[in-house]
């Protein structure tokens, strides 16, 4: 299975939003990192056929996505950024409203939504209204709906806001457990949890594919631009302004800065390891 | 079909539809029939006229018993009416002067006489009967000279003659309802006829009107609500997407509306037996209304707005549908929904009388009680008579809009 994209493009009015990204996906899972207003959402929705290109197609195995219409979306596992649901349905009737909806059979759609309830640790809330569930509880009942018809194509828009540490962890495992032979597609701005489960990281910026590579393999590119510096507070101020600074922490008097720069930024700065985080940050200062 | 339970389910599920719902039920079922039957008209009158008793049950059998006696409307069982009625009328003043008040017994005895369809039935036959000068001062069954009360029969085809005359109704047009008119089997039977006269005028006839409003509030919601509840792009992921959820939203819009009318019908229906029984169904109608031309027993006429109710519901729900899928917001659609309902309402007396003709044909817009009039539509040529077309044109007006509904929200729901 082969995802492609081909030159995909997003223009409202003057404003580009996605702007000519091709890339190439296989199974494994996916991390797309970028800023707010990157374009991230829009290139999903693209993928998903929900939001028509101005220029550019997506293709599956060679076939143009609306070509293939209800077989495509069979494929296909998608949360929304901002996940609609109905407010007196409860979580169980609304996992089987979707199933319906994704055209699985009554029977499996009730084994599936018990299952996947308790997959995301919803099997005791199951009976609740939704309008009742905190935003994690409702997230998690997003996540749940999109894996509802085991997709060979799994599209998670932000699907780890609203969860807690301990939600976030269970989520890894289960999207770790479910990629083995899908593309899963995930969008988040906590670069831990695709530096956890991504086989794959594309770096959006301005609505461009800026990079993709593996996180080792991006990871290696910032090697030799993170830098630790340890100065006054008052120093510190000035070097927050004048360089790309990806952390703070105080140790006894001094700050100890953590600096993303080319070169050594100053002759007491110590090279140090570097994260996928200082990568990120790096190509959003730049 | 498991889409269009769960859909279903779905609407069942909102506040907004059980509580119009149940508004629904409590204004129809229970102020327009409970509270009319038991109270508010058939309620026995309170001393000095000061409103109506509690006891509307055993009143209107009082009603049935006094008309049963006539059974068949001849000149003879007319002129028995009017001498009866003149003599309780008699009795009433003669009260008056002795004791200063009317004899309470007395006045429910009129009350109960189908006083008002029979002054209808007088002022409508014999026109030249009539004293302007005791207009508003007294009813003309107290004064009408009762042996002049003869050839009903004649006068009431001179009346329906003279009224499409006044009507501008000549020519061709006037040969097609005399011929439906013709079909009108005389004599009549008499039974107590204000019952009737109530379910077929104002009863069955309103619920239209009402369930419009219930109607809009719930269905306008059915498309337009997906994008208050943002679900538009989890919807349009599935492999079933928007086109079988589109067919099962129009089968729940449909489904309520019969479940809506269902219930109310129901309610109607159940009270009217309890109340009314099914004593004089097989009247006439032109015992209510004596220049109707249609050859229908009450029943049947009954039968005729119910289902002009309910094919006006439904196509009513086909045009909230449409509004529905047209707007992102259910407030919108609401407003437009009641707008083609009660706009044209709202202005139908006001309009020339072509543009009338057309506001009848909206769903919900025209009244059942049509069968009682002769308007008729012109098309090529052809005379119809009006409640043939009422019935149907709303229902396919509604079935027409499903099919804008569809696509225009399959349109719409691509972000």
């Amino acid at each position: 299975m082969e995802l492609s994209v081909d030159r995909l493009t997003k223009q409202y009015g003057r404003k580009l939003a996605v702007d000519c990204v091709s890339t190439v996906l296989k199974p494994g899972v996916y991390g797309l990192l970028g800023e707010n207003g990157a374009g991230k959402t829009t290139l999903m929705r693209m993928i998903c056929a929900i939001l028509e290109s101005t220029s550019g197609e997506v293709f599956l195995d060679g076939r143009e996505v609306t070509s293939l219409g209800a077989d495509y979306r069979d494929l296909l596992g998608y949360l929304p950024q901002d996940f609609g649901y109905y407010p007196n349905y409860t979580a169980q009737e609304f996992l089987l409203y979707m199933a319906a909806l994704k055209g699985i059979p009554r029977s499996m759609a009730r084994k599936r939504t018990k299952e996947l309830l308790e997959v995301v640790g919803l099997n005791d809330a199951a009976a609740k209204k939704l309008k009742t569930f905190s935003g994690g509880m409702k997230q998690r009942v997003g996540i749940a709906q999109a894996l509802l018809n085991q997709p060979k194509i799994l599209i998670l828009d932000e699907p780890t806001a609203g969860l807690d540490p301990k939600e976030r962890v269970r989520f890894r495992n289960l999207i770790s457990d479910y990629a083995a032979g899908r593309i899963v597609i995930l969008s988040t701005h906590i670069v831990s949890d695709i530096e956890a489960i991504a086989d794959e990281v594309l770096l959006m910026k301005k609505g461009k594919l800026v990079l993709q590579g593996t996180v080792s393999g991006l990871t290696k590119q910032a090697e030799g631009k993170v830098w630790e510096l340890a100065v006054s507070p008052a120093e510190a101020k000035i070097w927050q302004e004048k360089a790309a600074v990806a952390n703070l922490r105080h140790e006894g008097e001094q700050v100890v800065l953590r600096i993303l720069s080319d070169s050594k930024p100053a002759e007491e700065a110590v090279s140090c390891e570097a994260a996928l985080e200082d990568l990120y940050l790096y190509s959003m200062h730049g | 079909m498991e889409l269009f339970r769960l859909e279903h389910k779905k609407l069942w599920r909102k506040n907004s539809t059980r509580i119009c719902v149940l508004l629904c039920l409590l204004y129809c079922v229970g102020v327009g029939s409970f509270l009319v039957y038991q109270w508010t008209i058939y309620g026995s009158a309170k001393e000095n006229y000061g409103g109506r008793n509690f006891d509307g049950y055993e009143n209107i059998r009082s009603c049935q018993d006094y008309s049963r006696k006539y059974e068949v409307l001849t000149d003879e069982t007319l002129q028995e009416w009017v001498r009866n009625f003149k003599n309780l009328y008699a009795q009433l003043e003669e009260d008056r002067k002795m004791y200063g008040k009317e004899n309470l017994e007395t006045v429910h005895k009129v009350g109960n006489s189908d006083l008002h369809t029979v002054n209808g039935w007088l002022r409508t036959l014999y026109p030249e009967l009539e004293r302007p000068d005791m207009l508003g001062v007294t009813v003309m069954s107290d004064y009408v000279e009762t042996e002049k009360l003869i050839g009903l029969y004649e006068r009431r085809d001179k009346a329906v003659d003279t009224f499409l005359e006044i009507n501008n109704q000549t020519g061709a047009e006037r040969d097609y309802l005399l011929r439906i008119n013709e079909k009108v089997q005389e004599p009549f039977s008499w039974k107590w006829t204000e019952g009737w006269s109530n379910i077929l005028g104002n009863t069955v006839s309103g619920l239209g009107t009402v369930m419009a409003l219930f109607l809009a509030v719930v269905l306008s919601a059915l498309f337009a609500g997906e994008w208050h509840d943002n679900t538009s792009p989890l919807l349009l992921t599935t492999k079933n997407g928007w086109k079988k959820l589109a067919a099962a939203k129009i089968q729940t819009g449909i489904a309520f509306t019969l479940e809506l009318f269902t219930m109310v019908a129901a309610g109607t229906i159940v009270l009217q037996l309890v109340f009314l029984g099914t004593e004089g169904w097989d009247m006439p109608i032109q015992m209510v209304k004596m220049i109707a031309i249609a050859p229908m027993n009450m029943l049947q006429a009954e039968i005729y707005e119910f289902a002009f109710t309910l094919l006006g519901a439904i196509g009513y729900a086909g045009v909230v549908m449409l509004f529905s899928a047209f707007c992102k917001n259910h407030v919108a659609a609401l407003l437009f929904s009641l707008a083609a309902a009660y706009g044209p309402m709202t202005i139908h007396n006001r309009v020339p009388v072509f543009m009338e003709k057309v506001f009848d044909l909206l769903p919900l817009v025209g009244s059942g009680a049509d069968v009682f009039r002769t308007n008729t539509f012109h098309f090529f040529g052809h005379y119809i008579w009006s409640p043939y077309l009422l019935i149907w044109v709303p229902f396919v007006i509604g079935v027409l809009c499903l099919f804008p509904a569809v696509r225009g929200w399959a349109r719409r729901m691509r972000v």
